[in-house]
């Protein structure tokens, strides 16, 4: 399911993104059952859940998680798994931009 | 910082009784807060802090140790936070030091209580109850121990009628193992899902290949040569099993509460104010151990939920540290797994069943409950394959928004709870700019004042519905409200969080008492009753069939509006006035198929649901 882009109507856009306060309220929500992880098709480190919330907002990026970061292509896996309905995808994303904006 | 970490430190700025997630959270966020202050933990936990919900996916193997971590390994020395293990026995508040066990005092300037949760466990008196196989699950030692013996089980019998037994059963079946699941009540989780839902939840569980014993308990374990072979339940029956799970709840430790030497109000939990204070000044509760004030009922329980304790764990560190708190506790929020369902609950949706308008919707095999006053949303349920943006359910409760653009979306499950608040937001943005005012909320308690005040606090304990009052001060709607809120900025209106409106409550007709209500449910609930029953729903013909108030989605039966008529001011007329009593088809005729309505239903508009009163 690739959410970017044009909807069955082929008008209707999806908004991507969340607001970083919404973004910290997932994160607090997070009971770390790694279920997303376990989920997604697109990690091949050795990440564990604490690391990557902790780092999805601020300070610095380790290089699993940037490598993690680029390799998410969104494609939403992770959300449907989570037993508190949190948008893995949407914390993913807000990772991906701090990535690009410290290089 | 150097003196942050010696080791013989006998008092400290904030000292904190337990490393829950909680405790942590706070000791971590007060570093942030205050880097000069010493802070300690005191735990008698010999582990780091863990992500105590993942132990379930951890007991059937799926994580492995590092992954529970909540935080890395040695946050708490990179952090200067002190941990001493040691049981605290007695607070001297007056002096403010408490004691270690041993005769150790130890000093604060503030103290935090973190102490959680014991598991309520099996009566004392159960026969059996030392045989070996028999686990209460609450700590990691627990499932420790349940990990290692997983794959010598056969068969298991899991004890309880929680959220927590429901995910040790879905644990046991990934094993393979043959579960007998005994619950005391006849539904499942009944303070929190009405009976559709718990029925749909039970369903599920047994299509996955569970046994499950309603009204059945426990009355003896029998062991052979010291371990489990069987329990003996009420209903006569040997169930043979080589493992006995207890989920049978928890209660909150309130033993430091009672050792100390001011009075400190605990009732299931240690009481709290809004800001987390105890009723000892410079004691602090958070956690599973602090009793909360629900902002919309006025009761106090504790939260035992993970995202509980992490925000009251955040929010008593900016406390503790004189800083201004940046979150509020708001309404209760619950989201889980339960089997293969996603189960919500935010605010409360089933109490005032009398003065709220219920939604209800079971189409697309999942099911959701709404509760609304006016247009305000009170309470929402919900329970499907997939779990909704909750968090922005949980905000749209607290800020009072309107749901009347919304409602239907809410009530199919397609609410996209992105696009709502990015709209809003703009909405909200093109408010202040034309008017050149800045929105004002109002505070979450002045928010839920409204909805509290309509009934008084005794009469809630025993969980009866008092008798309905209307609130003080919410005269109807006056018309020029109305046709105010009728004109072209009505869209603008909606969108703008900040809008309040009185909210009024009447009592519809025929709601006579909480049964009598529930038997309206159940009533309008008649249309699909058969295809309910078809799935295996048993249908309870017990109680009397009552018209109420309470609609049901249009997706599955149309109720029949007695009377014709709407005054001009359309559906906000029906929101100020008590809901119109319907008449439901298949109540008088409950063994009719409902096709006929189902078409109905689809040529009906949305307000049809809602039919202003006659002048």
């Amino acid at each position: 399911m690739f959410r970017a882009g044009l909807s069955k109507h082929g008008k209707k856009t999806v908004t991507l993104h969340k607001t970083g306060p919404q973004v910290a309220q997932e994160l607090v929500a997070c009971i770390g059952c790694n279920e997303c992880l376990l989920a997604c098709p697109a990690l091949d480190e050795a990440i564990t859940i604490d690391v990557l919330n902790r780092e999805t907002l601020s300070g610095p990026i380790s290089t699993p998680v940037a490598h993690f970061a680029r390799s998410c292509f969104q494609c939403g896996a992770c959300v449907a798994p989570c037993p508190v309905g949190l948008s893995r995808e949407a914390m993913m994303m807000w990772l991906k931009v701090r990535l690009l904006r410290t290089g | 910082m150097t003196e942050l970490v010696a080791k013989n430190i006998d008092s400290a700025d904030l000292v904190i009784i337990g490393n829950g997630i909680a405790g942590l959270t706070a000791a971590v966020e007060a570093r942030r807060l205050a880097p000069d202050s010493r802070i300690v933990i005191i735990t008698e936990q010999s582990h780091p802090t863990i992500n105590t919900p993942a132990l379930k996916q951890f007991a059937i193997g799926k994580l492995n140790h590092e992954q529970l971590l909540t935080y890395p390994a040695g946050t708490e020395q990179a952090r200067f936070i002190h941990v001493i293990n040691a049981r605290a026995e007695e607070i001297h508040a007056q002096d403010r030091y408490i004691t270690l066990k041993g005769g150790r005092g130890f000093g604060y300037s503030e103290l935090l209580i973190a102490t959680g949760s014991a598991p309520t466990g099996l009566p004392p008196t159960l026969p059996g109850r030392d045989f070996d196989g028999v686990l209460t699950l609450h700590r990691l030692y627990d499932y420790l121990d349940l990990r290692r013996r997983l794959a010598e089980v056969e068969e298991a019998v899991v004890i309880g009628g929680g959220a927590h037994a429901i995910e040790t059963v879905m644990g046991l079946l990934y094993w393979g193992i043959r579960v007998h699941w005994l619950i005391r009540g006849d539904t499942f989780l009944p303070r929190m899902l009405d009976r559709p839902a718990s029925e749909m939840v039970l369903d599920s569980i047994e299509r996955a290949g569970a046994l499950v014993y309603t009204e059945t308990e426990a009355l003896g374990i029998v062991g052979r040569v010291g371990m489990v072979a069987g329990v003996v339940t009420n209903q006569q029956q040997l169930l043979p099993c080589q493992l006995v799970l207890v989920c049978t709840g928890t209660t909150a430790v309130t033993s430091l509460a009672r050792h100390c030497d001011l009075k400190m109000k605990h009732k299931q939990g240690i009481l709290v104010d809004e800001q987390l204070r105890t009723s000892v000044p410079h004691i602090y509760a958070a956690g599973d151990v602090a009793a909360i004030k629900d902002p919309q009922t006025g009761l106090y329980a504790p939260r035992a939920q993970w995202y509980a304790a992490v925000s009251q764990g955040r929010m008593v560190a900016s406390l503790m540290t004189s800083s201004s708190p940046t979150e509020e506790l708001g309404v209760p929020w619950h989201a889980t797994r339960l089997g293969n369902l996603s189960m919500l609950t935010v605010g409360n949706v089933l109490q005032w069943q009398d003065t709220t308008t219920t939604l209800a919707d079971s189409s697309r095999s999942s099911y959701r409950r709404m509760a609304v006053i006016d247009d305000r949303l009170v309470g929402y349920l919900s329970l499907g394959p997939s779990q909704p943006d909750g968090l922005a359910i949980k905000c749209i409760i607290e800020e009072g928004l309107s749901i009347r653009d919304i409602k239907k979306s809410l009530l199919k499950g397609t609410f996209d709870a992105r696009s709502y608040l990015s709209r809003r937001r703009t909405h909200s943005a093109q408010r202040m700019v034309t008017t050149g005012k800045l929105p004002v909320a109002d505070g979450l308690e002045k928010r839920m004042q409204a909805i509290r005040n309509r009934s008084p606090q005794a009469s809630r304990q025993d969980e009866q519905l008092p008798v309905t009052r209307a609130l003080p001060g919410t005269d109807p709607l006056l018309r020029a409200d109305i046709i105010e809120r009728n004109t072209d900025e009505d869209l603008q209106l909606f969108a703008n969080p900040f809008v309040t409106a009185p909210i009024e409550l009447h009592r519809s007709r025929g709601q006579q008492d909480n049964a009598s209500t529930d038997a309206g449910m159940r009533a309008t609930m008649g249309a699909n009753a058969n295809r309910l029953a078809e799935r295996g729903f048993a249908a309870d013909d017990k109680r009397p069939l009552t018209p109420s108030h309470i609609i049901e989605s249009t997706l599955l039966k149309a109720p029949r509006v007695t009377r014709t008529g709407r005054s001009p001011s359309g559906s906000l007329w029906s929101y100020s006035r008590p809901l119109p009593s319907v008449n439901v088809n298949s109540v008088e005729t409950p063994g009719t198929p409902a096709g006929n309505d189902v078409l109905d239903t689809n040529r009906r508009g949305r307000k049809s649901q809602f039919m202003a009163p006659s002048a």
